[in-house]
């Protein structure tokens, strides 16, 4: 899966299990901002969805890979096995 | 001093838990500091990063009457009832109006949910799963006719129980009230707390390393019986239950707030209510849970509370023993804290080591967090805390003391109603009803559903960051509550948000979000919940929502008996408001109709298979759903801020006839009662009753109650009586089509709704004409449950 196809996986789980509008969501939209309103719950989601697909895990990592799907994708790239 | 009518005493005990299956044997093991919590054996822990639970252990659950019919949940309750009734020196109440029933619980019948779905759909399942079985239930067995209901505030619902019994007595509408909580050990709350990853796998240490909890199971029942009725029979008196405070964080769905703040005012209300002082609090049995969010909030709460009159107060957390018992632990920890008292001992929070105790030192600061070992101290009040999902807050003081209670100190206030919103199938706003009345519409198949979408949000201002979290149910709450506050042109401020409460009637609540969930795991296992869905199994999730939502941070109780408890809202509102609790309520009932439960309701022989009017003697009714919500407010507050008012809510009653839980046939008479106490609440006759908005929802055996009734209590009169049925529209959308019949009932008196289609009952014959609404001066509401409750409202002019 090429940079492009992961970041559109992760922008889909946004869409169909966090309730996301896909329209006003981009690579780039800041997950923590009023828009998109990202919570600890919603942390632990992408956790999980992350780890059950891409085999990443982020557990313990803090906030800041967490602020676009481009800081996800990044964080999944450099991590990858 | 509290005066005699308002003094409410304990006069039975009854307690199932992990480390005892009685009141002896769980205060002996505590006082040995025994704690319950081991591996689980009864579930699935696969791939599970902790398998501890603190299970019941006990073989004669199934020693009652009819256990297929029973889930675990209401099992453990009523052998805790049981224990508490015999504690008591009482039995059977042969259906005495003056005995009620409240019950708490967070997830109910999920065992049940869980069979259904796993061993082949069967429909005897069914009416085990929602939580409102449980009090039901609990009456059944011992034939209590008064006011049964069950609280659905998640893991603060066993001390919100014991505080209505008390409303309730103090009121004056019943002698003796089994008060209690219960739920059990399953797979949906498991997993659900592992995917929040709020599990301990060392099990719970709580006010110590606070790295999460350790799910419990039981019930605890406390009899809650009037002073004088006691006294005149004799009875024994462990105690005196005084005031209590519940308060709606509105900030998050799972978390607490970190600065304690709503904590506080329930504390504060407790301690207020019940006319002691701080000092007066010998020992808090907290709700410390384990986690590091709760445990924070709760100590924070605590020094700013008590650190200025009462900084040596003892503290602890009784859940390292119990494990956490959910909508249990509040009657659990009731029964502790009332043992507690009377023996003048405080218990312990276990499994501190001496480093632990040092590390600890600086977070306590003076406060007496009690460890290892019960103590003894001489004990004049305890208070003890519960909060939950939802943002809920509770606390409640039990007392050797009669205290200065005051009740009832607005009870010569009229309560205007002054806001309605309006959401069904038919549309999401009251013109949209307006219109769809105007219109004749019917419903457009044998199942319909509200469909909230992104132009609601649009038109009520509410963002996607929020309302993408909501399920279903949420989503019709948030909406109904934005436009009935909106309709009331009331704005919430930092000034009045503690001013209004909110209290949320719903039939089912959240079984429809939990079958979901035990679907995601039934296919995943149990170490694939979701954290972003677990909230919405809880019945308080929709009204935490909404308070979240509107910055709401009054009362806010969510209350499941069936679909009366959309017209149940509104009485105990009223009673909130005369209790001078609050100054506005928003009364709310909500039900959802997703697919499986038009597939419950099918499987269970209700659902008709093609679009029904009421009173046309059918096999089933249309299934709907929709969420209602009413702004009751005392008239000077509304006169205050200009509020234009639609009508006045004058009483309240309610009836029962127990019948198995699930069925109508043969409670008839009960309704006759919940007409006739509503009446005399509101101070009226017969004869001033110019109309009824009524519940017939095409089924026969629930549409001939209805008539039957209404011709013993009207008699002659009722050939001239207009009844007013909304489910002709909506379909039976339960507890939202309950407060849907009093909506209409406003809109006619407030003269919005000039013209209305009305059935006439002359002779068990029906007929049906349009008329003129206009003459209408009081209207008579009236809503069902099975099991055989029944609640009526009176609204006038």
């Amino acid at each position: 899966m090429n940079n492009e196809e992961m970041k559109n996986k992760l922008k889909e789980f946004f869409m169909s299990d966090l309730g996301v509008d896909g329209s006003v969501l981009n690579f780039d939209t800041p997950l923590f901002g009023d828009e998109i309103g990202l919570d600890s719950v919603d942390s632990l989601e992408i956790i999980s969805f992350v780890d059950e697909n891409f085999g990443v895990s982020m557990t313990g990592v803090g906030k800041d890979p967490f602020q676009s799907i481009d800081t996800i994708a990044a964080f999944i790239e450099s991590h990858k096995a | 001093m509290t005066s005699t009518d308002c003094r409410c005493v304990v006069s039975g005990l009854g307690v199932i838990c992990a480390i005892g299956n009685n009141v002896e044997e769980t205060w002996k093991n505590a006082l040995n500091s025994v704690s319950g919590i081991y591996k689980t054996t009864s579930l699935d822990t696969k791939d599970c990063y902790a398998d501890l639970a603190a299970e019941v252990k006990c073989d004669s659950l199934d020693d009652l009457d009819n256990p297929d019919e029973k889930d675990r949940a209401s099992k453990l309750c009523i052998k805790a009832a049981k224990e508490a009734l015999h504690d008591a020196n009482l039995g059977d109440f042969a259906d005495s109006e003056r005995v009620s029933v409240i019950i708490g619980s967070c997830v109910g019948g999920v065992l049940s949910i869980e069979k259904y779905h796993r061993h082949g759909k069967n429909a005897i399942d069914i009416p085990k799963m929602p939580i409102g079985a449980i009090a039901s239930q609990v009456a059944e067995s011992c034939r209590a006719g008064g006011l049964v209901t069950n609280i659905g505030n998640a893991c603060a619902a066993g001390t919100i129980s014991i505080a209505l019994a008390c409303d309730l007595i103090r009121k004056g509408k019943a002698d003796v009230v089994i008060a209690g909580g219960a739920d059990s050990f399953a797979s949906v709350p498991y997993s659900g707390f592992l995917s929040l990853h709020a599990l301990d796998e060392n099990g719970c240490s709580p006010f110590n390393r606070c790295t999460g909890i350790t799910l419990g199971e039981g019930a605890g029942v406390v009899i809650v019986e009037s002073y004088e009725h006691a006294q005149k029979r004799g009875a024994k008196q462990y105690c005196e239950v005084l005031g209590s405070g519940v308060t709606s964080d509105a900030n998050h769905i799972t978390a607490p707030r970190e600065d304690g703040l709503c904590l506080m005012e329930a504390m504060n209300r407790a301690v207020k209510n019940s006319g002691i002082k701080k000092s007066d609090v010998g020992y808090l049995n907290a709700h410390g849970t384990g986690t590091s969010k709760n445990d924070n909030s709760e100590i924070n709460a605590f020094h700013k509370f008590f650190d200025e009159e009462n900084p040596t107060l003892s503290v602890s957390s009784t859940k390292v023993m119990t494990g956490h018992c959910l909508g249990a632990a509040g009657a659990v920890e009731a029964v502790f804290s009332i043992k507690a008292l009377t023996t003048n001992t405080v218990l312990p929070t276990l499994h501190y080591s001496a480093e632990d105790s040092e590390a600890f030192k600086a977070r306590a600061g003076q406060m007496d967090y009690v460890q290892n070992t019960p103590r003894s101290k001489e004990l004049n009040c305890v208070m003890s805390n519960n909060v939950a999902f939802g943002g809920t807050n509770a606390s409640i003081i039990f007392s050797k003391n009669p205290g200065d209670v005051k009740s009832q100190v607005a009870k010569d206030k009229k309560i205007a109603v002054t806001g309605l919103g309006i959401v069904n199938p038919l549309g999401n706003s009251k013109p949209a009803y307006l219109d769809a009345v105007k219109n004749g519409a019917k419903p457009s198949s044998a199942s319909v559903q509200s469909s909230i979408t992104e132009v609601d949000y649009k038109e009520l201002g509410i963002k996607m960051a929020f309302y993408r979290k909501l399920d279903n149910l949420g989503q019709l709450q948030c909406v109904s509550g934005m436009r009935a506050l909106q309709d009331a042109n009331f704005t919430v401020t930092q000034e009045n948000a503690m001013q209004m409460g909110i209290i949320v009637g719903t039939s089912e609540g959240g079984l429809g979000a939990t079958y979901d969930f035990e679907e995601l795991i039934a296919e995943g296992g149990n170490a694939k919940g979701s954290a972003f869905k677990f909230p919405h199994t809880v019945y308080n999730a929709a009204g935490g929502y909404l308070s979240i939502l509107t910055g709401l941070k009054g009362y806010g109780v969510t209350i499941t008996t069936g679909p009366n408890s959309g017209l149940d809202s509104i009485g105990y509102s009223m009673n909130v408001i005369h209790d001078g609790q609050q100054d506005a309520m928003m009364a709310t009932g909500t039900d959802e109709n997703i697919p499986i439960i038009t597939e419950l309701c099918q499987k269970l022989g209700v659902a008709a298979d093609k679009v029904v009017a009421p009173y046309s003697e059918s096999n089933g009714f249309v299934v709907g759903d929709g969420s209602v919500s009413m702004i009751l407010e005392s008239e000077d507050y509304a006169k205050a801020r200009g509020a234009k008012v639609y009508c006045y809510a004058l009483g309240y009653g309610n009836g029962r006839k127990n019948v198995k839980f699930g069925k109508v046939a043969g409670s008839d008479e009960a309704l006759d009662k919940a007409i006739n106490a509503a009446l005399k609440d509101a101070g009226v006759t017969i004869d001033e009753i110019d109309g009824i908005c009524g519940f017939a929802n095409g089924l026969k055996v629930i549409d001939d109650i209805e008539k039957n009734s209404y011709a013993r209590v009207f008699g002659a009169k009722l050939a001239k009586m207009p009844v007013f049925q909304v489910k002709e529209r909506t379909g039976e959308g339960r507890a939202a089509s309950a407060t849907l019949a009093a909506s209409e009932a406003a809109l006619m008196l407030s003269g919005e709704l000039a013209e209305n289609d009305a059935y006439f009952i002359e002779n068990g014959n029906v007929s049906k004409k349009n008329i003129s609404t206009i003459g209408l001066k009081k209207i008579l509401v009236t809503a069902f449950a099975t099991g055989g409750s029944y609640s009526a409202v009176v609204l006038a002019k």
